[in-house]
């Protein structure tokens, strides 16, 4: 089957055979390539995008796959962040291999407390729910002292992970190639998910939940499955991101930020397995450059481009792509 | 050996006594129909039957087991098998995928996360077995809300068998085919094998005498009659109500 | 002795504006089955605008209080007319689109407004305190559940005694139904989401009063109206009053006597009425 399939490869002209690779190639070149060679302040920039690259796809399963509007996504992602905060402040523990696990489990437990409850409530109800419980995380780490570094809102000074090897120290851009693994890694984990029975399963509910219950499918289980997974990897977000800014704050539990991912998801296209990650990209990207022209006015900017990409670019850059793609490689690779 | 039986059931639905003390019971292999005009509750009984709605009161028996409580996907496993009146297949997915959905429901392999779905050569052998049966296999990367309303019809009926279910709850069928179509259903049905207890509601007599060995007439929430095709032809209460179908053999209009 | 009295009547104040903050919302909710997240911002924007005509301009506070009602019925009918009438049969296209809204209205109030905090402030007429007995309450307070009482009279006669009322009932429990009566329900959710705007306007100058202006009250009215139609349930006034008073009541009372747990309670109370009665204490049972 595969030499069969090589042996057509190898036929075609050599146009096609590159035109096939063009996709794999791009990104490559602007995910490991570029960085290596850019200013460490947009070496910054490419770590943020990757990890709320991250953050959006476990967004969408929850919203593109299995069908739930949810509100109040940063609480996990804040929970996991925190947790990993509270270790380094309290505790000195700054240990990655410690860190993470830590955050994913935290972020998935809270997932998993927040799914119980919002998950008796159905439709427009569920929306209001996840979003009030994420509020209540919220109202919790602005009001706990122990929650916070002293004398300040949330937590700053915070160290860079302790890898446990003795001399290495982390650099702007070893610490993006770290996140960048992390990334792929979650990527193809998440890319099994949507590809197994499981996942097919979330996309059916998503269409029609009465009829799933009637094949055999207990749908409050898989719903609930599908909470604490998106609960984990955005836990894990959330750690890679204080690993990163050094700082984290009850504003990215709030709603604000809550938004982010969902505004990314809508944009890069729901329900495909590279839309969100487009989506981020061109958000993190779009913000940084608002950030250089007008600071003040981007939250502005933000909110006119979710609203455009809501009534006009329904499927999301992803599918733009995609048909672009398709054509492109119609006329010049015979696929 | 006795498929279902219900004792006493009804549904109320806030003053609207929908089923009122329906009982009877159904051996297995035997295909029934259920008929009576619109509102005399058949999809309620179907509900009370899968699982979607509780008993206000009354029990049901499946194979013996008190299921009255059970949820439906539970019944699902038991054996259960129902097609909606209205259309449920999932729309944004495309025939295959819809057909994998439904053959993974009652296997274990439903809560698998990381192999791809894709691998399951067994399954997707079945699929392709049962979509060439009724000529579908050509369109299985169609999604569904872009194939025709007959061909939907033909795939939801044919997916609600494919899991091979001991009882089968068909909901109006043939609902909005035209008389050829609702012929590929009467085959369907048919080609079932002698273990497979059929339900069904249907208003298209063809139909219904094409396929049932039994009737049973709901009016009102209340079971009227019960017995064999020509008994139920001759049965005066059943003329009464239905004196207006009379004129309309065939494919019923509005449902 | 006085002192439950004044916290109470703290309670019920702060109740009251939270049933004019909550009561446009929940009845959009019921109609339309959509969230508006954009009510917070209907609300900050009926308090900019109050502001710029009570203190800026130092006019009087009723025409504060109306004109900001307008800005905010108004800011509502765009976004009405021009986005959600376009998303028909969407709601959560409809519901991610007022959230958009909250950014963009959010940052142009900061735009014309800057980002300084408006103080608290009311009309000359009620500033002031009222003794009853021994006890001093402001007259700010007064004014506000007295408007919360006209505004809940007003909603509920329309929704009991108006065929207008009756309308949006109607459509709340079946659209179908209802449009199959010929009635045309776009305009009816047009003029209710309207009103709902107005309403948010208007609470938003009262509610200045007692909070001032700010640009994230956006998002910290929505918090706060949200939990008040979780607790009191969806489309109806009286689910928006009972929600708003008992939410006003338990965050009064905890704050003067738990200081330390005030910001949670009213998170427990919803959390507590969603395990036992998840459709809210006049809702509809979901």
């Amino acid at each position: 089957m595969a030499t069969a399939k090589l042996k057509e490869a190898i036929k075609q002209p050599w146009r096609g055979q590159l035109i096939r690779f063009v996709p794999y190639i791009a990104g490559g070149i602007i995910l490991v390539v570029l960085p290596a060679v850019l200013p460490s302040y947009l070496q910054g920039i490419w770590t943020k995008f990757v990890i709320f690259a991250i953050f959006a796809t476990s967004y969408d399963l929850i919203y593109g796959h299995t069908g739930l509007l949810s509100l109040g996504h940063a609480a996990y992602f804040g929970a996991g962040g925190y947790a990993v905060a509270l270790l380094m402040l309290h505790y000195g523990i700054d240990s990655l291999w410690l860190g993470i696990p830590v955050g994913i489990l935290i972020g998935a437990a809270v997932a998993a407390a927040f799914g119980f409850i919002a998950l008796r409530v159905s439709g427009m109800y569920f929306l209001l729910v996840t979003f009030a419980l994420a509020q209540l995380l919220f109202s919790i780490t602005w009001n706990v002292r122990w929650l916070n570094s002293p004398g300040m809102m949330g937590i700053a000074g915070l160290p860079r992970p302790d890898l446990g090897i003795p001399w290495f120290s982390w650099s702007t851009i070893s610490l993006y190639y770290f996140v960048l693994v992390i990334f792929l890694i979650c990527l193809f984990l998440i890319y099994r998910i949507i590809n197994s029975p499981f996942g097919y399963a979330l996309r059916g509910i998503r269409e029609s939940e009465p009829r799933m219950r009637s094949l055999g499918y207990n749908a409050w289980l898989y719903k609930y499955i599908a909470f604490i997974i998106t609960g984990a990897f955005a836990g894990l977000a959330g750690v890679l991101f204080v690993y990163y800014n050094r700082f984290i704050s009850p504003t990215h539990i709030g709603i604000m930020f809550s938004f982010l991912p969902m505004i990314m998801v809508i944009i890069g296209g729901s329900g495909t397995l590279l839309g969100p990650v487009i989506g981020a990209m061109i958000i993190i990207f779009v913000e940084y450059f608002a950030s250089l022209f007008t600071p003040e006015r981007w939250p502005l900017i933000l909110g006119g481009i979710f609203v455009v990409a809501i009534m006009y670019a329904r499927g999301g850059v992803s599918i733009h792509l995609s048909r672009l793609w398709e054509k492109v490689s119609y006329r010049y690779g015979s696929v | 050996m006795e498929a279902f039986r219900t004792e006493g059931l009804s549904k109320d639905f806030g003053g609207v006594h929908a089923l009122s003390n329906v009982s009877f019971n159904v051996e297995v292999g035997e295909h029934v129909a259920i008929i009576g005009p619109n509102g005399a509750g058949k999809t309620t009984l179907f509900n009370l039957l899968n699982g979607q709605l509780p008993p206000t009161s009354g029990r049901i028996y499946f194979f013996g087991e008190d299921i009255t409580t059970m949820s439906t996907h539970h019944r699902a496993h038991l054996g259960q098998s129902r097609s909606f009146q209205i259309i449920s297949l999932f729309s944004n997915l495309t025939v295959l995928d819809n057909t994998l959905i439904t053959l993974h429901g009652t296997k274990r392999s439903r809560f698998q996360m990381f192999r791809p779905t894709n691998t399951y050569k067994y399954l997707l052998a079945k699929a392709q077995e049962m979509l060439t049966t009724i000529a579908l296999w050509e369109k299985r990367d169609e999604l569904v809300k872009n194939i025709s309303y007959g061909e939907q019809r033909r795939l939801e009926t044919a997916l609600t068998v494919a899991s091979e279910p001991k009882l089968l709850l068909l909901d109006e069928p043939s609902c909005g085919l035209t008389s050829a179509e609702s012929a590929d259903i009467t085959d369907i049905i048919h080609k079932l094998g002698r273990d497979i207890t059929v339900l069904l509601v249907a208003h298209d007599m063809d139909l219904v005498f094409g396929v049932a060995e039994r009737i049973i007439v709901l009016h009102y929430g209340h079971l009227i009659a019960d017995g064999t095709p020509e008994e139920i032809q001759a049965d005066p209460r059943v003329k009464e109500i239905y004196m207006g179908i009379e004129e309309n053999t065939g494919n019923a209009t509005a449902s | 002795m006085e002192a439950v009295l004044l916290t109470f009547l703290n309670g019920i104040s702060y109740g009251m504006l939270l049933f004019l903050v909550a009561s446009g919302m929940s009845i959009v909710m019921g109609l339309m089955g959509i969230i508006n997240l954009a009510h917070g911002a209907l609300y900050m924007v009926g308090g900019y605008i109050g502001w710029t005509i009570a203190v800026q301009y130092d006019l009087n506070f009723g025409l504060a209080v109306f004109l900001g009602g307008c800005a905010g019925g108004l800011t509502g009918l765009i976004i009405e007319r021009g986005f959600l009438r376009r998303l028909y049969k969407q709601p959560n296209e409809q519901v991610l689109v007022t959230f958009g809204f909250v950014y963009i209205l959010s940052n142009l109030c900061v735009w014309i407004w800057g980002p300084r905090r408006r103080l608290q402030f009311t009309g000359e007429a009620l500033s002031g305190l009222i003794y009853l007995g021994n006890i001093p309450f402001p007259v700010t307070r007064v004014f506000t559940i007295i408007t919360g009482i006209v505004v809940a009279v007003v909603l509920w006669w329309l929704q009991d005694k108006t065929r207008f009322g009756a309308m949006v009932r109607a459509g709340m429990d079946d659209k179908e139904m209802t449009t199959g009566l010929g009635i045309n329900l776009e305009r009816v959710s047009m003029l209710v989401f309207f009103l709902a705007a107005f309403i948010a306007g208007i609470a938003g100058v009262v509610g200045a009063q007692l909070l001032g202006v700010y640009s994230w009250l956006s998002t910290d009215i929505l918090v706060l109206a949200l939990v008040v139609v979780i607790v009191g349930g969806m489309g109806s006034v009286q689910g928006a009053l009972s929600g708003g008073i008992v939410i006003g009541l338990i965050d009064t009372v905890f704050k003067t006597l738990f200081p330390q747990f005030s910001m949670f309670t009213i998170y427990v109370a919803m959390i507590i009425i969603l395990m036992v009665r998840p459709s809210g204490l006049w809702g509809r049972r979901i």
